[in-house]
């Protein structure tokens, strides 16, 4: 185990503290008594006692978190405010596979297509393959989400109006329902680590060790393979920590946009509801999901470079 | 000899920045990159739509007009109208003030928290550094817009209640400015450690100049090109972020217009009108990429060394 690795584990308990904290504060200062919108016209007194007991909301704010901690440990978010008495986690849990499942596969698709294209794009500088392709993974890059979308669909349309092979517009449940948001979920990664590849390659060939190996008469898919390529993934992996956070905020406007039943659709119909726990539950999930993926992509940079664990 | 004949610009522009001073030789080295320059007359073109646009383009944003729903460019609709027969040159001039607004709050507040609570935690050290250094990381802890979300969703119906769109519009910069303006107090807590050890502040010192002297007037003067080229660059973001807020229903409520949501909403017409979702997208496409262009304009013509 590397120091860097080590230094991260240390700090992830601050981490989690921070984001279980920062959320349950912001939760507890939101204006307004939950209880009573729950309860609307129909209020009594004891109902309302009872119900503020239920939602642990007659405690003080340290003992109110001591418990959603406690209860986060054991896998329980906390009941619904809309949905009385039902537990958040319920509400959530469907979502989360299906979130998880369009996040991976959106990043594996970003590596899958990103790497290859900077790749090619790099050995065939300046050629017509390599500009056309950076243009379009540039475009990838900078066009935000919401406007990749009608973007792509426009194009199905025309597809779909000439008779061609053409995706369904909407709905959810069948495995062509996932392309086109796949792709518009991984399209900024894609751009992103496309042109990363393709500079780091760049990069790598300009130095000595590269022009030693020629010199030393290997061939050229050797020193490709071995040399080049070994070398520049590592600033690659360096980036998929942050194009984790990236897909959290598109998965965001992905799922409300093609209404898929993901995470951030959930929260963003409890947004409408008022329903706090719903919010705090996706937000700390999310959070902590992220903080893992980072941590795992820090212990396979200690294992592609085995310079960090000496130096850190 | 021989690099004094290879580069007679360069010489040139230094002899002129002896003449005319850093202002000058700052716009020398500014106008040379053609890109900047033209992002930055794109910029002033649409901030100056942003302002005037609204006086002099007869039309009103949120007037329904069903005789004419979905029209396409015409006399009176000169980028046609929604699906609510509403015009939509007079939604987006308002939708680009609201992204200009929120803008502008959203970097007002970062210079005003990142700025000084950089300088102080890297000028005292100490447990004030700690404590901003803490306080930043727990901010980070959230990643991409999650915590301007959750801000947003918390406060968002209670605010706009009690305050009205204004309200509205405050609580969307200062929850898009609380995932921004850690990013910017770090710049300025790093800069400031370096700036500190040096010479001329040691010297400062010995002379007796207060605290307050030393960052004001021998710091602060070195981080402003840092100020300006990140907050710069971040308008892009806060661009997009305002509009991702507002199309999840989180930002700027209908029926005043953003042009994240105008975009959102013409997605379902998109078939019988796309010039309702293309013309917002093509406006905020240019925005964000002014704003890029400018930005690293500007950072290559303050000191291209000591900027991110």
């Amino acid at each position: 185990m590397s120091k860097l690795v080590l230094r991260r584990l240390v700090s992830l308990p601050f981490v989690i503290f921070s984001i279980t904290f920062i959320t349950f504060v912001v939760g507890y200062l939101a204006p307004g008594d939950p209880i009573l919108t729950m309860m609307g016209a129909r209020h009594d007194q004891q109902t309302y006692d009872r119900l503020r007991h239920l939602y642990g909301l007659d405690l003080p704010w340290y003992q109110q978190y001591a418990n959603y901690m406690s209860g986060l440990v054991q896998g329980n978010l906390g009941l619904s405010f809309r949905y009385q008495g039902r537990p958040v986690a319920d509400l959530i849990g469907a979502g989360v596979s299906t979130s998880f499942t369009l996040g991976l596969t959106a990043l594996s698709l970003s590596l899958i297509v990103g790497i290859p294209v900077g790749v090619l794009a790099a050995l065939r500088q300046n050629s017509l393959a390599d500009r056309g392709s950076m243009a379009v993974m540039l475009a990838f890059y900078s066009i935000p989400s919401f406007v990749l979308i009608p973007i792509f669909q426009w194009i199905n349309y025309q597809f779909f109006l000439r008779g061609w092979p053409s995706l369904p517009v909407a709905g959810w449940g069948k495995p062509e329902h996932w392309i086109m948001p796949v792709i518009v979920l991984s399209a900024a990664s894609m751009g992103y680590i496309a042109r990363l590849t393709r500079s780091s390659i760049l990069d790598i060939l300009r130095q000595d060790y590269i022009r030693t190996a020629f010199a030393k008469g290997l061939t050229q898919a050797r020193i490709q393979w071995i040399h080049v390529f070994r070398n520049a993934l590592l600033p690659i992996v360096t980036v998929v920590g942050p194009s984790i956070a990236f897909l959290v905020t598109g998965a965001f406007v992905v799922e409300t946009l093609f209404a898929i039943p993901g995470i951030g659709f959930v929260s963003i119909q409890a947004i409408g509801q008022r329903d706090y726990p719903v919010i705090q539950g996706t937000t700390v999930i999310l959070a902590i999901a992220v903080v893992i993926m980072n941590l795992i992509t820090d212990m396979l940079y200690v294992v592609l470079d085995p310079r960090v664990s000496v130096k850190a | 000899m021989a690099t004094k004949l290879a580069s007679p610009a360069i010489h040139e522009s230094i002899a002129e920045k002896e003449r005319f001073g850093l202002l000058r030789s700052f716009w020398l080295r500014f106008a040379s990159n053609r890109l900047a320059v033209m992002s930055m007359v794109g910029l002033i073109l649409l901030i100056s739509v942003a302002v005037f646009g609204p006086g002099l383009y007869p039309q009103n944003a949120n007037k329904l007009d069903y005789a004419a729903i979905n029209a396409q460019p015409n006399a009176a609709h000169w980028f046609g109208t929604d699906n609510l027969g509403r015009d939509t040159l007079a939604r987006l001039i308002l939708g680009l003030r609201v992204s200009l607004i929120v803008a502008a709050y959203v970097e007002t507040l970062n210079i005003l928290l990142g700025v000084s609570l950089g300088l102080l935690a890297g000028y005292f050290g100490g447990i004030l550094d700690v404590l901003v250094t803490r306080l930043a990381d727990m901010l980070f802890a959230f990643p991409g817009l999650l915590l301007a979300i959750l801000v947003a969703a918390a406060f968002g119906a209670p605010v706009t209640e009690r305050f009205g769109g204004i309200g509205r519009l405050l609580l969307v910069a200062g929850s898009l400015s609380l995932v921004s303006w850690p990013l910017m107090a770090r710049f300025i807590r790093s800069q400031t450690l370096v700036l500190r050890e040096q010479d001329y502040v040691t010297a400062a010192r010995s002379l007796g100049a207060s605290d307050f002297h030393i960052i004001s007037r021998h710091i602060l003067p070195n981080v402003i090109g840092l100020i300006i080229v990140s907050s710069t660059l971040d308008v892009a973001g806060v661009v997009v972020n305002e509009s991702v807020l507002s199309l999840l229903g989180l930002g700027i409520q209908p029926p005043d217009p953003s042009i994240g949501k105008m975009i959102t909403d013409a997605i379902p017409f998109l078939e019988n009108n796309p010039l309702q979702v293309f013309l917002p997208s093509l406006v905020l496409i240019l925005i964000v990429q002014g704003v890029s262009f400018f930005g690293d304009g500007l950072r290559d013509a303050f000191d291209p060394q000591t900027l991110p």
